[in-house]
């Protein structure tokens, strides 16, 4: 098991999560953050601390059209464990819709 | 991972054939604020082999404390209870967590619910001075299976009350409920049905579960925690975060799964 970040992160991107995991098992893209699923301890911390509810257990329905992503980003993007500065437009974007059609990034993040 | 201190385990005491706690040095830069956890454990095969652990201690200790299960062939805690004063142990450098004071709004009284191993953040914030300070009540509730199990949670109670500085505070405010399912005691039952049934707090003499002036940490099993979260709920408790202190938190005991 481990937790899942939806669409919902994207151009969002508040990282209230990186501050609060124990392992660091976050991976950061150009507009969203991803969770490395084999370093994931399940310890549920960072799912009731992200502003735009972006985070879920992969147990849970809403998690499932990610998981993939997560496992396929985590992989490729670099490891992020200090919560950085989000965008400065971040509270717009939240509860918008169709958020990975029109605006996912495949970038990492700028070194 | 190379956030990792080195400390030394000090004192080991075995409860029952699955439970046992241990004290260990703490480093004097290592902080952290009462109910967090954090990761430890061994080398094992030249690899650092590490578990969430709640810290049972309070932030005011000079000395770390840790609560565990023996999981049947886990491969931290089998090891773990072999431990010996003096031996080595790694402790993580980055304690984090939700059960905090911080995370909930003011009110009259704190519950602690707890399953098994899940007492031991509350442990900690009920040798937190913090606590008495900011609710009038803290109610320490802690269900097991058997009677045996809630030795080390009848211990700290014990030692608090006759404790030098927070003795006081724990005899005016500190309540402590244990129950058990499966074994003749005073308090029998589930926590979850003794608190819907209103038997908990008839028993302690408080009024029933209220939104308005009550909050909740909540540390168990999976179960235990999916129904406490749907009774809360009922009752229009939400959960708070950091940055959203509101009037129930949550986190999973790690061991019981």
């Amino acid at each position: 098991m481990a937790y899942v970040v939806t669409d919902k992160c994207i151009r969002c991107k508040f990282m209230d999560c990186v501050a609060v995991c124990p392992v660091d098992c976050f991976y950061e893209g150009e507009n969203m953050l991803v969770i490395k699923p084999d370093e994931c301890i399940d310890c549920g911390v960072c799912e009731p601390e992200c502003p735009a509810a972006a985070i879920s257990a992969d147990s849970d329905p809403a998690a499932a059209p990610w998981i993939a992503l997560n496992a396929e980003y985590a992989a490729l993007w670099p490891n992020i464990a200090e919560k950085k500065e989000p965008p400065a437009d971040a509270a717009q974007w939240m509860n918008v819709d169709g958020k990975f059609e029109s605006a996912f990034s495949p970038a990492p993040a700028e070194a | 991972m190379s956030n990792l201190n080195t400390e030394t385990v000090l004192e080991v005491r075995h409860w029952t054939d699955r439970l046992f706690s241990f004290t260990a040095t703490r480093d004097s830069a290592f902080r952290f604020k009462s109910g967090q956890f954090t990761m430890i454990g061994l080398d094992v095969n030249e690899k650092p082999l590490l578990r969430a652990y709640s810290l049972a201690c309070a932030p005011h200790e000079e000395q770390l404390e840790f609560f565990s299960i023996k999981v049947p062939d886990g491969p931290l805690t089998s090891r773990l209870q072999m431990l010996k004063p003096g031996d080595p142990i790694l402790v993580g450098r980055r304690p984090t967590g939700t059960l905090l004071l911080d995370n909930l709004k003011p009110g009259k009284r704190l519950y602690l619910l707890a399953t098994g191993t899940g007492l031991a953040p509350f442990v900690s914030i009920a040798k937190d001075p913090e606590a008495y300070e900011r609710f009038e009540h803290i109610i320490l509730v802690h269900g097991c299976r058997e009677v045996a199990e809630l030795a080390y949670g009848e211990q700290v109670v014990a030692d608090l009350k006759a404790h030098d500085f927070l003795g006081e505070y724990a005899q005016a405010q500190l309540l402590h409920y244990p129950t058990v399912t499966r074994e003749p005691f005073r308090n029998r039952g589930r926590v979850t049905d003794l608190m819907e049934s209103g038997q908990l707090f008839a028993d302690l003499g408080l009024p029933d579960l209220d939104a308005e002036h009550d909050r909740v940490m909540l540390c168990g099993s999976p179960q235990m925690i999916a129904d406490t979260k749907a009774l809360l709920e009922t009752r229009d408790f939400v959960e708070g975060a950091g940055n959203r202190p509101e009037t129930y938190v949550v986190e999973k005991a790690f061991a019981e799964r």
